[in-house]
């Protein structure tokens, strides 16, 4: 299998911070879900923003290593132009435009495609988030959170991407909802064939979800395997990513 | 669903009634404005609210600049204290095009908007590396250069009693009346509404409306940001600079002074006071912060035999105290409609709705 990203020797450094990440290498195969797990300051959202291309507006750079998606140096390549070339993000916090209306905001995820796919794209988003479409004419920043991240998530499928990369989807959600927005997001998988790198704090709904995971700790990757390996090892559990949670995960794999 | 349908039907007669009404009133305000008679009787506009029509020729050409601002603050999210500037830079084109060159008007104006935007796009360019507070001071460093500029030109080439500018002549009509500056320019804001009504909803405006949300999910949308910040800055500043212009027209005589920084935060207020980000908004905050001031002052009476502390405030310190009363007004507006009138208006609005029970 070929890989849609590939991240080689990555080191980045912030401004006012020096090193976040030392010698990443990850790779992510074409159509496959990947996981990335780590703990606090463990370096995932860097490793986010390196491959988004979003690092400059923190103040942070690339010193060294490569990027490739699909092939491609994304190196010096400007974050707006990543996403063009089918790099779909949900941010962190989801940051939907809150005075937008909903379907506006699902617009502005759909103007970097051609003018007569909208309507297609609408439709699809409408029909895995029914709720969506309810509140379509509504504030996108007067919704609950739960119907923030669907709008988020939706925003950044309606452009068809290759590749999306999801920052912490689960934040300050309630654990139904999370379960839900994540069945959802299999079904993309399943059905667009789209592959996926998921920055994910609750490890064990992460494992659940994607085929195989890297983990980050202090700037570098700690581990790296399919995630039943990771939910069968508690040594692994119990260093990275704090036992408890895992523990029943990998109770569930041994099912 | 039958009842809908009609009940729909409608809401569409009563709207075109409302834009119909809206015409007349539009249509006939310039001739209750000016000075006439009713059974033989004189009125003058002490009787009517104070206003004079020429007043409302200046909120007209203020809701250009309301307007602009607007669209560059309350719909792309970039402020600026350099819209001042921008009508400075108007008015100097004009003045090099149509009094020293004596372009005929309409190519006045239309310098008049390139030369905006030109200097529009020069005033955006720190946008792309500076944000928030760092950005305003660069807009107001911006203004005094322009101002400076406006000053040393109008000094070298005419005098100190300010910069002439010839009748304005649209072909063959010449606007040298209240009323034809009225219509001339009514349309000018209908148009200029319509214009920026419209590039709200293409593709572009929706990229912006989202990059003044957020600019990181914007970015993350594959809105390329820096290009749409000089976009929206070289629109709005053209039509502040067009506004420029036929305020020095309108004038017939500008000196630099006109376009100091309280010029500048006089088009803040209106669209704060109307509501940030509504083009109705920056219409009604331009109205308000041009007419509410002589309104007041012909609320008061004018009595020449006040003695007293009526005397203080009324005769003698008249326009202090019409601005204290003014700048207590907006006060309390803001206090009690904080996003500003059009703001107040859906607040309203949405009362009525629940206690109809719906």
């Amino acid at each position: 299998m070929s890989a849609a990203l590939e991240i080689e020797g990555l080191s980045v450094a912030y401004a006012r911070k020096g090193l976040a990440l030392q010698d990443v290498n990850l790779s992510v195969p074409k159509g496959g879900i990947v996981a990335l797990l780590g703990a606090n300051g463990a370096g995932k959202t860097t490793l986010i923003r390196a491959v988004t291309g979003l690092l400059d507006l923190h103040h942070g750079a690339v010193t060294a290593g490569q990027i490739r998606f699909g092939g491609q140096s994304m190196l010096g390549v400007p974050a707006h132009k990543r996403v063009r070339l089918g790099m779909g993000q949900v941010p962190e916090g989801r940051l939907v435009f809150k005075h937008l209306s909903v379907e506006d905001n699902l617009r502005v995820g759909a103007d970097i495609l051609p003018r007569g796919q909208l309507h297609e794209g609408l439709e699809a988003v409408y029909t895995l988030f029914p709720r969506l479409r309810e509140r379509r004419q509504q504030a996108a920043g007067w919704m609950s959170g739960g119907e923030q991240q669907m709008l988020a998530l939706g925003r950044a499928m309606i452009g068809r991407p290759q590749l999306l990369l999801v920052d912490e989807l689960s934040l300050g959600l309630a654990p139904l909802i999370v379960k839900d927005i994540y069945k959802q997001l299999r079904v993309i998988g399943e059905t667009l064939g789209t592959t996926m790198l998921v920055v994910e704090q609750n490890a064990r709904l992460a494992l659940e979800f994607a085929e195989s995971a890297f983990i980050l700790a202090g700037g570098r990757i700690a581990f790296s395997g399919t995630s039943a390996e990771i939910a069968a090892s508690p040594a692994i559990q119990q260093s990275y990513l704090g036992g408890g949670a895992a523990q029943a995960a990998g109770e569930e794999a041994a099912q | 669903m039958n009842t809908n349908t009609s009940l729909s039907r409608g809401q569409a007669w009563q709207k075109w009634l409302w834009r119909l009404l809206a015409v007349a009133v539009l249509a006939y305000l310039p001739v209750v404005l000016t000075d006439r008679a009713a059974f033989g009787i004189a009125l003058s506009n002490m009787q009517l609210l104070n206003l004079g029509l020429t007043q409302v020729n200046l909120m007209l050409i203020a809701m250009l600049g309301a307007l602009s601002l607007n669209y560059l603050t309350g719909s792309a999210g970039l402020i600026s204290i350099g819209h001042a500037a921008f009508y400075a830079t108007g008015a100097m084109t004009a003045a090099i095009t149509g009094s020293q060159l004596g372009w005929p008007f309409p190519l006045v104006l239309l310098s008049a908007a390139v030369s905006g935007a030109l200097v529009g796009v020069l005033a955006g360019l720190p946008s792309l590396r500076v944000r928030g507070l760092y950005f305003v001071l660069s807009t107001l460093a911006v203004h005094h250069v322009i101002v400076y500029v406006f000053l040393e030109y109008q000094f070298k080439f005419f005098d100190v009693v300010g910069i002439p500018y010839a009748g304005a002549k649209l072909g063959g009509w010449e606007l040298n009346t209240p009323i034809r500056w009225y219509f001339f320019l009514l349309a000018l804001v209908v148009l200029v509404y319509a214009g920026f009504a419209a590039s709200l909803r293409t593709r572009e405006g929706r990229a912006m409306q989202a990059m003044r949300d957020h600019e990181l999910a914007a970015t993350s949308m594959g809105v390329d940001v820096r290009i749409l910040r000089l976009k929206a800055f070289g629109l709005s500043s053209a039509v502040a600079s067009v506004a420029g212009a036929l305020f020095a027209y309108l004038l017939t005589n500008v000196t630099s002074e006109a376009f100091g920084i309280t010029f500048a935060i006089q088009f803040i207020a209106m669209i704060i006071i109307g509501g940030m980000g509504s083009l109705p908004g920056a219409l009604v905050g331009a109205a308000i912060w041009l007419l509410l001031p002589s309104i007041i002052g012909g609320l008061a009476p004018r009595s020449s035999e006040a003695v007293g502390l009526t005397r203080l405030f009324l005769v003698e310190g008249r326009a202090q105290f019409v601005q204290l009363i003014f700048g207590m007004l907006v006060i309390v507006l803001l206090i009690f409609a904080p996003r500003g009138i059009t703001g107040l208006g859906r607040d309203i609005r949405q009362l009525l709705a629940s206690w109809r029970g719906r």
